[in-house]
């Protein structure tokens, strides 16, 4: 009795595996069949993956400038020293007084000296301009103490520096905190220039891979039209132009990384050079592993994404008329 | 099997090509549908495949309204439904073959069963040897043939077929209709669109006959000598 059953369930299963496994192999040929339409209209194509490619490029290439800045603004945190400038013309008593002064306070967690002399060494190692100073009669550089607030309270800052105004024989106090805050707001403004291009690019993306597709589907109307009257659902339409868009995205993508590491290559030794002058710990930073992958990522998205739009406007005025 | 029940169709452009037609036809039979050039036989058909909305009435398939499917269903609904076009509708930028692989195709039909079910259709209506040229390269009677494969491919419980002997031979007109018999006779129900008026009274079947968009006649198993109303 429960062998017709059986044997039944057992084709069921079958049905269903062949069913599943031309599934999986008409998304193969889909992916396929594409790049080979791809490469068979190489002009159209390269054309396409250039103005997605170059779409792509510019927020990237922002992003990297952002990442380059970041590396010193990462470390606006730890220096909030102040650097107080003496008097050029400042006696060994005065400059007691105001490192007693300083001591003294508990705003300030430490203190270091940076006499004239040593102060000139210092410029002429990071600057190479030792020679310029050597000519001059006198050492221009003033002797200066580095002052590391115990708070970065605003309130405490604000009073270590009326403290320090008060103080005989201070010439300039200067927050060595500016130029990076004056950095960290340039690399706030690259951020969000990012981002703005980020949104209004994806929005090129889309309307470059729409356009695309709705070409291809015009071209293919006669076959659409055809697998339509067949039995053919939306979905088993759309495929083809679905990797279509997802490939426009990819390459277009890997198109914008091989531009942006053709620039990179070209800026490191300008780059690198400029970046060491301020410091050994600062190199010129690519997109990374990272970066890439969202990239490539996020281009493949928004090219799946335009011509998933395309389509089911395109298809529908073809089918079902 | 197929049943339509006061069904009218007018085209945008305010022709009538349909006026309150109704017929039914069992499941397994095979109709002829005639009439002169312009009369609704195509319409009438593409109101089946559902190519064309209609205006009045309903078409019942199996018993289903069918132009009250949802449009999820109506790939499904017409997967079962061969249709061989009075244009052929083959493609040109494939091969004979992938043009009758196509319905297989698109019901995910495994490549080998695939090949085997191509290779016999095509075997069928004589064009086997054929399987790799273009289309373009071929007759009109040998694209139509070709048509025909890809209609019977995917083995529809219903076949419609659209002038199918409209440009063959008396002889490959002959054929065509003998394996039309066939396939009628392992109980594939047919409707075909003629007006090979002496070809089709030979074959003894029932045949509509269409005037101006409305059903005139009905004739059930017409003798050779002339129509008896039926
Ligand atoms: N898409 C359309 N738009 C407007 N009118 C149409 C359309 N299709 C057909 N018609 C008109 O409807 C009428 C019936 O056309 P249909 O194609 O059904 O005729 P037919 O019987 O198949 O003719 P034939 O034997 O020449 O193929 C014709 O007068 C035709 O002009
Ligand atoms: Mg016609």
């Amino acid at each position: 009795m429960n062998r017709p059953a059986n044997t039944k369930g057992a084709r069921r299963e079958r049905d269903r595996r062949i069913r599943i496994n031309a599934w999986a192999s008409n998304h193969r040929d889909c992916a396929l069949d594409t790049i080979r339409r791809m490469l068979a209209q190489p002009v159209a194509t390269a054309m396409t993956l250039a103005v997605i490619g170059i779409a792509l490029l510019l927020p990237a290439l922002l992003y990297v400038a952002g990442s380059n800045l970041g590396q010193f603004t990462d470390r606006l945190e730890a220096t909030n020293r102040l650097t107080v400038y003496l008097a050029p013309d400042i006696s060994e008593q005065s400059i007691s007084e105001v490192r007693e002064a300083l001591d003294s306070s508990e705003l300030v967690s430490s203190l270091q000296f940076i006499s004239s002399e040593q102060a000139a060494e210092d410029f002429a190692r990071w600057s190479g301009l030792g020679d310029v100073l050597d000519s001059l009669a006198d050492n221009p550089l003033p002797a200066a103490f580095v002052v590391q607030p115990s708070s970065a309270d605003a309130g405490a800052l604000s009073s270590l520096q009326e403290l320090l105004n008060g103080l005989a024989g201070v010439d300039l106090i200067q927050v060595d905190q500016r130029w990076l805050e004056r950095l960290a707001g340039i690399s706030r403004l690259i951020d969000r220039t990012v981002m703005t291009l980020v949104v209004i690019l994806a929005f090129a993306v889309l309307f470059i891979t729409g356009n695309s597709i709705r070409t291809l589907i015009a071209n293919r109307q006669a076959e659409i039209r055809v697998m339509d009257l067949m039995g053919a659902t939306r979905g088993y339409m759309a495929r083809p132009f679905l990797y279509m868009g997802i490939w426009y995205g990819l390459f277009g993508g890997l198109m914008a990384w091989l531009l942006l590491q053709g620039m990179l290559l070209f800026l490191t030794e300008p780059a690198t050079a400029l970046l060491v002058s301020y410091g050994p710990q600062y190199q010129l930073v690519g997109l990374g592993g990272t970066g890439a992958a969202v990239l490539l990522l996020g281009s493949a998205g928004l090219g799946w994404l335009g011509a998933k739009l395309a389509v089911s406007r395109h298809l529908r005025a073809l089918t079902r008329s | 099997m197929i049943r339509f029940d006061d069904v009218s169709k007018r085209y945008p452009g305010g022709h009538e090509a349909l006026k309150l037609v109704s017929f039914d036809m069992g499941r397994g039979e095979m109709v002829f549908l005639t009439g002169r050039s312009g009369a609704g036989k195509s319409t009438l058909l593409k109101l089946l495949m559902l190519s064309e909305p209609l205006n009045q009435g309903q078409i019942l398939v199996g018993g289903r309204n069918i132009h009250r499917l949802p449009a999820n269903k109506i790939p499904y609904y017409r997967r079962r439904i061969g249709v061989v076009f009075q244009d052929h509708q083959l493609l040109f930028d494939r091969s004979v073959y992938d043009n009758v692989a196509l319905p297989l195709q698109i019901d995910g039909y495994d490549k080998h069963e695939a090949a085997r079910r191509v290779r016999a259709a095509l075997d069928k209506v004589g064009l086997l040897s054929k399987e790799k040229l273009n289309p373009m390269t071929l007759s009109g009677g040998e694209q139509q043939r070709i048509g025909i494969a890809r209609a019977v491919v995917n083995r529809p419980q219903i076949l419609l077929a659209d002038e199918p002997t409209g440009n063959l031979d008396p002889q490959l007109a002959a054929e065509i209709m003998a394996l039309f018999e066939q396939f009628n006779q392992i109980g594939v129900s047919m409707l075909i669109a003629s007006h090979d008026l002496s070809l089709i009274t030979r074959l003894r079947h029932r045949i509509l006959t269409l005037e101006h968009g409305q059903l005139i006649r009905d004739e059930h198993h017409p003798s050779r000598s002339g129509a008896s109303p039926g």
